[in-house]
């Protein structure tokens, strides 16, 4: 296996590592959690691996349970119905959030904004964009009845901005009580998890905050790539590094060409 | 049993009239009606509309090729390649427009169609633009406090598509229709259309159907047309039958990147081979019988690394 180009972390860990450890951290044993492509499926397989064997993973093409061995190209690979638990459609694997079902979703998103409401429909005009993005699939769903949400995303002052050009998935929408307002069950975002910190939202004013910075990354460097004013956490830790039973997994089991976790450029 | 269903490929698609409001089977990169789809588009087909959850192969395919003019959907995505490259080039050409909700909503809209309702509540995209924002449509979703409880619901009114196209595994004559695996929005999109066409990978005898039940998602009485074409889902895959051709998917995306050499793409697979079986042929038997799935598994051994 080659290491020569893993970098961005302590002991040759990459980023995308300590994200992926990070996310899987998140899901308790026996949650149901709906999963989808990249990093996260990433995540949940390690947390299956790990601490979480009897989690329930949801795939939005109506795959229930899954018990996957190698890393899917997205969430209605074959791969994810050979040995899952039950094999349906979709609106039963949405209607699932919406019964109040799934404990933890997870999205990735073009921007993010101090609420932690998503954009992944359009930058600019709606009905003109500049980019037309791929648009909410079941991000909205997940973000509105998901018990938790956390949020996955490259730490860039462009993704991590003030308001997001098109809500497309709610965060806290404009803040304290918004999310009672609009009828949206489940706590909103919980966790913030990029490429430089761990965030989490501030329980009075619903803002983002600084939680942990990984290993090698100051404050400073991830205020400076932050798109708005960001609030601290009372002690800003460091985000532990992933144990070297949990890389193993990740770079031997899960993702072994390095597709998600990196350090095979 | 009635008479027989069973249509041509050519008599199914020129039964779809140009501005069509079609919604299609399948789910991401899997169980597409992409034979009936480049049918479309060697006959010029125009200014169709799709209602649509994340359908992207179609997408992509009727926005590339010119055929597309709106799209109510919820997400097209080419999972592991990217954005679709001839859609996203078209709106924000301004080409196609587009109404945007997430899958629940767009679902839903559908279900209610099915259940012969004029609107569903939902409990997603309340507070966010997906409500707030129009594309096309008059009116989008409407709030309400439920008049039971006065819980904040959001109403999404019914779509009714003038036709549904689905791919599946095998019909009967009668257009009772089974497909292995997961349904993703197949049930839903054909009770809510006007029409139901039905592409099949093989037309069987109705003691096949019958001797297991379960399999059955589409009861004949709902299905108008039956056409068989096998591997007719190509490049996309069909659980128990074959995987998806992910080398073929490259290459598409590759040329999708260019309208000029999407335009190559398309006389290449599409306009050139003048109908399916021409379209298999060039395909070669070699590359089909790769991407067949190995009976005990249910995909291709190729993609079987570490399953079992």
């Amino acid at each position: 296996m080659s290491t020569n180009k893993r970098k961005g972390a302590a002991n040759g860990v990459t980023r995308q590592e300590i994200m992926a450890v990070a996310a899987a951290r998140e899901i308790r044993n026996s949650e149901v959690a709906f999963i989808g492509t990249g990093l996260p499926m990433v995540a949940a397989y390690l947390a299956k691996a790990t601490h979480a064997p009897d989690a329930v993973l949801v795939f939005e093409s109506g795959i229930v349970g899954a018990k996957p061995k190698e890393l899917a190209t997205g969430v209605g690979d074959l791969r994810l119905l050979v040995g899952c638990v039950k094999s349906t459609g979709l609106y039963y694997a949405l209607s699932l959030l919406q019964g109040g079902f799934v404990d933890i979703g997870f999205l990735g998103a073009a921007e993010v904004d101090q609420y932690g409401n998503l954009n992944s429909t359009a930058i600019g005009d709606y009905r003109r964009p500049t980019v037309r993005l791929p648009g909410s699939g079941g991000a909205n769903d997940i973000g509105s009845l998901a018990r938790r949400l956390v949020i996955m995303v490259p730490h860039e002052r462009r993704r991590l901005v003030p308001r997001v050009q098109y809500l497309t998935t709610p965060g806290f929408l404009d803040g304290p009580g918004a999310r009672e307002r609009a009828g949206l069950r489940g706590e909103g975002p919980t966790r913030v998890i990029t490429d430089l910190a761990v965030l989490d939202f501030d329980p009075a004013s619903k803002r983002m905050r600084l939680a942990t910075v990984h290993p090698g990354v100051t404050v400073e460097e991830v205020e400076a790539r932050t798109g708005f004013p960001l609030l601290r956490a009372p002690r800003v830790g460091e985000t532990p590094l992933p144990s070297a039973g949990e890389v193993r997994l990740l770079r031997e089991r899960i993702d072994p060409e390095g597709i998600y976790i990196g350090g095979k450029g | 049993m009635g008479s027989s269903k069973v249509v041509s490929l050519s008599e199914a698609v020129a039964s779809v009239a140009d501005g069509a409001n079609i919604t299609f089977g399948g789910f991401a990169a899997y169980f597409t009606p992409l034979a009936f789809v480049r049918e479309m588009i060697r006959r010029g087909k125009r200014g169709i509309e799709m209602t649509s959850v994340a359908e992207c192969w179609v997408a992509d395919y009727l926005a590339g090729a010119g055929v597309l003019k709106r799209a109510r959907f919820s997400n097209f995505m080419f999972e592991g390649l990217g954005r679709c490259q001839n859609f996203v080039r078209a709106v924000e050409r301004g080409e196609i427009e587009v109404e945007d909700y997430s899958h629940f909503a767009i679902t839903s809209r559908l279900v209610a169609a099915g259940f012969g309702l004029p609107f569903m509540p939902v409990k997603s995209m309340a507070g966010t633009d997906l409500m707030g924002r129009r594309g096309f449509e008059a009116e989008k979703a409407r709030p309400l406090a439920c008049p039971f409880t006065g819980e904040p619901v959001l109403l999404v009114p019914a779509v009714r598509p003038d036709v549904a196209v689905i791919h599946l595994a095998r019909s009967d004559r009668d257009g009772n229709s089974q497909l292995f695996g997961y349904t993703a929005v197949v049930e839903e999109q054909a009770r809510a259309a006007q029409r139901v066409i039905v592409t099949t990978e093989e037309v069987v005898e109705d003691t096949v159907i019958r001797a297991q039940p379960e399999l059955t998602v589409l009861p004949g009485f709902l299905v108008d047309a039956v056409v068989e074409v096998p591997f007719g889902a190509h490049p996309t895959g069909m659980y128990r039958y074959y995987d998806p051709d992910f080398e073929f998917m490259r290459d598409y995306y590759a040329a999708s990147r260019d309208p000029a050499a999407f335009r190559a793409h398309l006389e290449e697979w599409v306009l050139g081979p003048g109908d399916h079986w021409a379209y298999l042929r060039k395909v070669g038997l070699r590359r089909l019988l790769a991407l067949r799935s190995d009976p005990g598994l249910g995909i291709a051994r190729m993609h079987a690394r570490t399953v079992t």
